[in-house]
């Protein structure tokens, strides 16, 4: 008996499965969804987008204010970029400074980490009306995957309240990884399942399925039957290997460090060599640092350091991080002043620092200013929508291309966002 | 495919009805409260322009409308320019929408009839309450009041011309039950059980016989947990904080009313070991706004969190609102003041001070004695620090960092009890006179078994009427508040509705349509339905399997702390010198561990069997007298899972219990995380996407193994069945889908596992992994 997958020709299977997974034809050059508006230089063909979740202080981290009581002791050290200084807990990414564009300007009016994190990934505030498709969406929607089996979008260590494909299609919902050191799980047959057992129970689940999804027209029914299909047909390909972080030296995953974010990143790498658009990769760390900023930050930093450094390097060295956007982002900052109730800071929005390197934008760059103490935006003030806008334009996404909600309302990626030009090289 | 707005228009004017003009309270106000009224209305300490529009007065003044004449109507012109032109209204970069081309036409609609206000004439911001309530309604009406539901949702059908879908058949009705109350699928004896009564009361019966049960708590659980973001990570380190878990079970389980609930909650005080009710403020330790934007959704059906920072973008509401009724809570210990973490908090303590200081103690029996007191320390209280207006407040500079008075936001004023701030807030939220908590409360059930609430969000309640199923609420609202918040009663009437038997709603609804009241909705099964539901087919009597964590022994024992709380200081003493005692001798146990570590390996090394027998065996006598009996008794370990000792669940793995009774949060890769388990940071923060991982992990994850194999319990249930090929479908579709195999599935079984040497692993791997499995029907 033959499967539904093995009776496809290869070149079908591939067109089926792109379009399943990703909603658009893969043949037809894809510089043909770019709009006009992007920049003259080829434009990034991958991004990294590391979120740190909780709300990341910008003073203890990449807008320190040396000698400012509001450091709480903490020193800021010099960088390999010119008169730029980092907070004393990133040595190393003190060493790479060279490549990064620091965005000491961000700011929003979101305090809430919901809200904040909403707003950062979709550029909209949260209504209970519509829910909105986040960037690595838009990314699968306007350019598609570069690689035909892999999907255009990865989310690797997401939170469950990531708002995924939101009203787009849920095949444009970030795949995700749980756990990047596993790989992608349960992707393998049990050993006592041989491959022929397999193709015959799948037909089989794939009869009495589509039976149902016959008599139901909700769309995550058919859905199920689909990525079902996606599933199995994903067990099968070569490109499986990609998500098998133990097949890269030892040298190179000791750099990234034995952590959850940093097996993320390295996966993130291999993931861009394989010609992923979108890759997210989510601390697992909470920097809601409300309790023991400083003995908090103690802790939590080494790790962050260490592998946002180690991924700079590494693209770098392998000459990816031309092609690459790397950005770190966050959902907001935190107050200038440390309580003295729980010697911690609380939420602040109003400013806080995103960075971005490779992939086209300056290297060694500070866009923006927060005043003396990190309190207000000084100089030049960016919005996440601005920022995303920046993000969209250099993978070359048409910020203009309007996209209709099922209710007939047009968005845009970054809303109304107006991108940072200046942070391109 | 681009839905282009004339579609709209369309649908606007076919709802409208060709000749209807809009109506000034019923269509044009809301419109007015969505879009202007968080601007220009008497809330505002200056509305913007000085313009009003909450008022038929303030309305006429601010001549913005010339009836008649649509387009000379200032109103209408500022909302129709384009997003891009600064004067647009709504001003879109607060955050407003912009109105829809529906919208629009209708105020066009309106201006051009006249813009006649029929009367009205302002806007009440601050709701009435509710009137007294009735006379109590007893369980045994629960029948007489799901009839009347059925009246009132006859008469909508009967108003609108359309009808109620199909009675659900006994199978359907049997799974759906088992979800909704038990939150899992009826174990194939259940099944059977069920299916061959032919009583004419069965189905009533069923529902009472699940509501009583120990799955109904279990479901309730995760159904609240979502709600309240049980986490004992979450919660104050060093806290016995799975008895705030407990807690909420145990008021399941007993049937306390919600009122009761949330009163327990919003008054609680102590230590978690006296009142596990204590974790609802230790889970937002130094977060009092937030603490108050979630209470407020959940119990109130109210979203006030915009107005945390500033006034709200979208509605008539202030930052002043919102601080006035954070200020009932803002002052209890732990959330904002300081004092939730003091040696203050401990009786003993003053006696324990001036003992210290009488014998010159050391900084190392000091620092001993303020470890073992640690837990006493952290206490839930009331303090006397109020709420202040932030340094960031621009509607009124003068009040910034002054006090706010707490003031509740609608329906009656807060009581006044003895200077009792949470006392007084507690009675209004759950007084059956407030507008929206037994609202609420009727809403958020009804979602609970029909799949959507009646008003969607369930948390965007307002002071503006919902124009959808007034009366049809009203009704419930009044059922719950008659069955005194008995939230059992109250899903009895809905499970025995005519609606609830109905077949369900296949077809995904339209994001802001109305419920159709058709039926059920179809919709995909929670994560911990999914899990649970697979567990069905692995653990006998699965709802009575607990968690495996025992506290015995460990430093936060309930009953050490407990003790340790009636200590005096001189005991008090006297254990924290026991304690460093204890740290001693750990210090060189953990460098014992070590050297018997490289005496094992040693062993190993020289391959000499016995030998490394002897050598693990002298290691394990060592290790179990290491600490003396005195020690051990000071209870200084950690919790640890206890081996299984029931018969029915040796062969299990210990982790295979309800999802309830798995604690958060759970390691990254876990099935519940997988299928989108909320981690409970957020309210409902779960999520039921379809994704590729799910397939995968119900095809080649452990759980589909485990069923599979021959000694599972569904293996041996199907045992009977053995070489009757017809028996064995039936009894495999009627586990896991609860239904018969239609006479073309039987066929295409046959066919498709006609070679096949592993017939039975076919159909129960192919039924695992049909989207039916996952959803509810």
């Amino acid at each position: 008996m033959k499967s539904i997958v093995t009776d496809l020709s290869r070149r079908a299977f591939v067109e089926r499965f792109v379009k399943t997974f990703l909603g658009v034809s893969l043949l037809p050059g894809l510089s043909a969804l770019r709009g006009a508006g992007a920049p003259a230089r080829a434009p990034a063909k991958s991004i990294i987008f590391l979120y740190l979740r909780g709300g990341l202080s910008h003073i203890d981290t990449f807008d320190p204010k040396p000698g400012r009581p509001e450091m709480g002791g903490v020193n800021a050290i010099g960088t390999t970029a010119d008169g730029v200084q980092v907070s004393e807990w990133f040595p190393q990414m003190a060493r790479q400074m060279h490549h990064v564009s620091l965005v000491r300007s961000m700011t929003s009016t979101q305090g809430i980490h919901e809200l904040g994190t909403y707003s950062a990934h979709t550029s909209h505030f949260m209504t209970p009306t519509i829910r909105h498709p986040s960037l690595g969406s838009w990314a699968a929607k306007l350019l598609g995957s570069q690689n035909r089996f892999l999907p255009g979008n990865v989310l690797i260590n997401g939170s469950p309240q990531h708002p995924g494909s939101g009203y787009f299609p849920a095949h444009l919902a970030p795949l995700p990884i749980v756990d990047p050191g596993a790989g992608l799980q349960n992707s393998v047959l049990p050993a006592a399942v041989s491959e022929a057992d397999f193709n015959r129970r799948a037909a089989l689940a794939r009869a009495i399925g589509s039976h149902f999804v016959q008599q139901t027209p909700h769309r995550d029914a058919a859905a199920y039957l689909k990525v079902h299909q996606e599933a199995a047909a994903l067990m099968k390909s070569e490109d499986l290997k990609v998500f098998d972080i133990t097949r890269e030296d030892a040298k190179t995953q000791a750099a990234y460090g034995a952590h959850t974010f940093g097996k993320g990143c390295l996966l993130a790498r291999r993931l861009v060599e394989a010609g992923v658009r979108f890759i997210e990769v989510e601390d697992d760390q909470n920097w809601d640092t409300h309790n023991d900023q400083i003995k908090s930050m103690r802790l939590m930093t080494p790790s962050v350091d260490q592998t946002m450094a180690a991924l700079l390097a590494d693209l770098h060295q392998r000459g990816l991080l031309a092609s690459t956007l790397v950005v770190m982002a966050t959902e907001f900052g935190r107050t200038p002043q440390i309580s003295t109730v729980t010697a911690g800071r609380g939420h602040h929005p109003g400013v806080f620092t995103w960075w971005l390197a490779g992939g086209g934008v300056k290297g060694g760059y500070v866009h923006g200013q927060s005043d003396a103490i990190g309190e207000h935006v000084a100089e030049n003030p960016v919005t996440m929508p601005d920022l995303n806008a920046t993000v969209a334009m250099a993978l070359g996404m048409d910020i203009g291309h309007i996209e209709h909600s099922p209710s007939g309302r047009p968005f845009t990626v970054a809303d109304k966002g107006q991108p940072v030009t200046a942070l391109f090289a | 495919m681009k839905r282009s707005t004339p579609i709209l228009l369309i649908g606007l004017a076919a709802s409208l009805g060709a000749a209807e003009v809009p109506r000034f309270e019923a269509d044009v106000l809301p419109v007015l409260y969505r879009h202007c009224f968080s601007c220009h209305s008497e809330k505002q300490a200056k509305p913007k322009g000085g313009l009003r529009f909450d008022s038929a007065a303030s309305l006429v003044d601010a001549a913005v409308i010339t009836p008649g004449k649509p387009d000379e109507s200032e109103l209408l012109q500022r909302v129709s320019l384009p997003h891009t032109d600064e004067d647009v209204m709504p001003p879109l970069k607060g955050g407003a929408q912009p109105l829809s081309e529906a919208e629009r036409a209708l105020l066009r609609a309106w201006i051009a009839d006249g813009a006649k206000l029929d009367g009205w004439v302002k806007f009440q911001h601050r709701e009435a309450p509710l009137g007294e309530p009735g006379a109590p309604v007893a369980r045994t009406a629960v029948p007489v009041v799901a009839r009347h539901v059925d009246a009132l949702i006859d008469r909508h059908h009967t108003a609108k011309g359309t009808t109620l879908n199909a009675p659900a058949s006994d199978e359907v009705f049997l799974r759906r039950v088992y979800l909704d109350v038990a939150g899992r699928i009826p174990s194939l004896e259940e099944s059977t059980r069920f299916l061959a009564d032919t009583r004419e009361d069965r189905r009533a019966r069923l529902i009472d016989a699940l509501l009583a049960g120990e799955g109904y708590v279990s479901h309730t659980y995760n159904w609240k947990a979502d709600q309240l973001r049980l986490n004992p990570r979450a919660l104050a380190g060093g806290q016995p904080a799975w008895l705030y878990d407990d807690w909420v079970k145990d008021t399941i389980r007993q049937g306390l009313p919600q009122d009761g609930m949330v009163r327990q909650l919003i008054t609680a005080k102590g230590y978690l070991w006296e009142n596990g009710a204590a974790g609802f403020y230790l889970r937002d330790l130094g977060m009092p706004l937030d603490h108050a934007s979630n209470l407020s959704r959940i119990f109130l059906g109210t979203r006030m969190e915009c107005a945390q920072c500033h006034d709200h973008p979208l509605e008539p509401v202030t930052q002043k609102d919102f601080f006035q009724m954070a200020a009932f809570t803002a002052g209890v210990s732990n959330l904002s003041s300081p004092g939730g973490y003091s040696n203050d908090n401990v009786t003993q303590w003053p006696e324990i001070k001036a003992r210290l200081a009488r014998m010159d103690a050391d900084k190392a029996l000091q620092d001993g004695v303020s470890r073992a007191i640690s837990p006493l320390k952290r206490l839930t209280k009331d303090t006397e620090k109020p709420l202040t207006f932030p340094a960031t407040y621009i509607y009124d500079k003068s009040v910034q960092g002054h006090p706010v008075a707490p003031r509740t936001l609608f329906g009656d004023e807060a009581p006044v009890i003895d200077g009792d701030r949470r006392r007084a807030f507690a009675e209004w939220i759950t007084s059956p006179r407030n507008p929206r908590f037994a609202k609420n409360a009727a809403n958020r059930l009804w979602k609970r078994v029909m799949g959507a609430g009646l008003i969607e969000p369930v948390d965007s309640l307002t002071a503006l009427p919902h124009p959808e199923h007034r009366e049809l609420l009203e009704f419930l609202t009044s059922a719950l508040i008659g069955f005194r918040f008995d939230e059992r009663a109250f899903l009895a009437v809905l499970l025995n509705t005519r609606l609830y038997q109905s077949e369900a709603v296949r077809e995904r609804p339209e994001p802001g349509s109305a419920f159709g009241l058709h039926g059920p909705l179809l919709r995909r099964l929670s994560a911990e339905q999914i899990w649970d539901s697979h567990l069905v087919l692995l653990v006998p009597d699965l709802d009575e399997r607990k968690s495996a964590v025992r506290h015995e022994g460990s430093l936060l024992n309930p009953a050490r702390l407990r003790r340790l709380t009636t200590m005096n200081a001189d005991e008090i003493i006297a254990r924290s010198r026991d304690e460093m005692a204890y740290r001693v001798r750990r210090r060189e146990h953990t460098l014992r561990l070590a050297e018997q570590k490289k005496e094992l390996a040693a062993a190993q090394a020289r391959g000499n069997a016995a030998e490394v027998q002897r050598v693990q065996a002298g290691h394990a006598r060592e290790n179990e007298n290491f600490f003396s009996p005195e020690l051990q008794a000071l209870e200084m370990g950690d919790a640890q899972p206890a081996p299984e000792t029931d018969p029915r669940w040796q062969s299990l793995p210990r982790n295979f219990l309800r999802a309830s009774e798995i604690p958060l949060p759970l390691p990254l890769g876990h099935f519940l995380r997988q299928f989108g388990q909320s981690d409970r940071r957020e309210i409902d923060a779960f999520n039921r996407d379809p994704n590729t991982t799910h397939a995968l992990a119900l095809m080649n994850g452990e759980l589909a193994a485990r069923v599979l194999a021959p000694d599972s319990l569904l293996r041996r249930q199907l045992a009977s069945a053995d070489g009757h090929r017809d028996r064995m479908t039936a009894l495999i579709y009627r586990a896991l889908l609860v239904r018969s195999p239609s006479d073309g599935e039987r066929s295409t079984i046959a066919s498709l596992t006609a070679t096949s040497l592993t017939p039975v692993e076919d159909m129960i791997w192919a039924l695992l992994n049909s989207p039916e499995f996952l959803f509810q029907r």
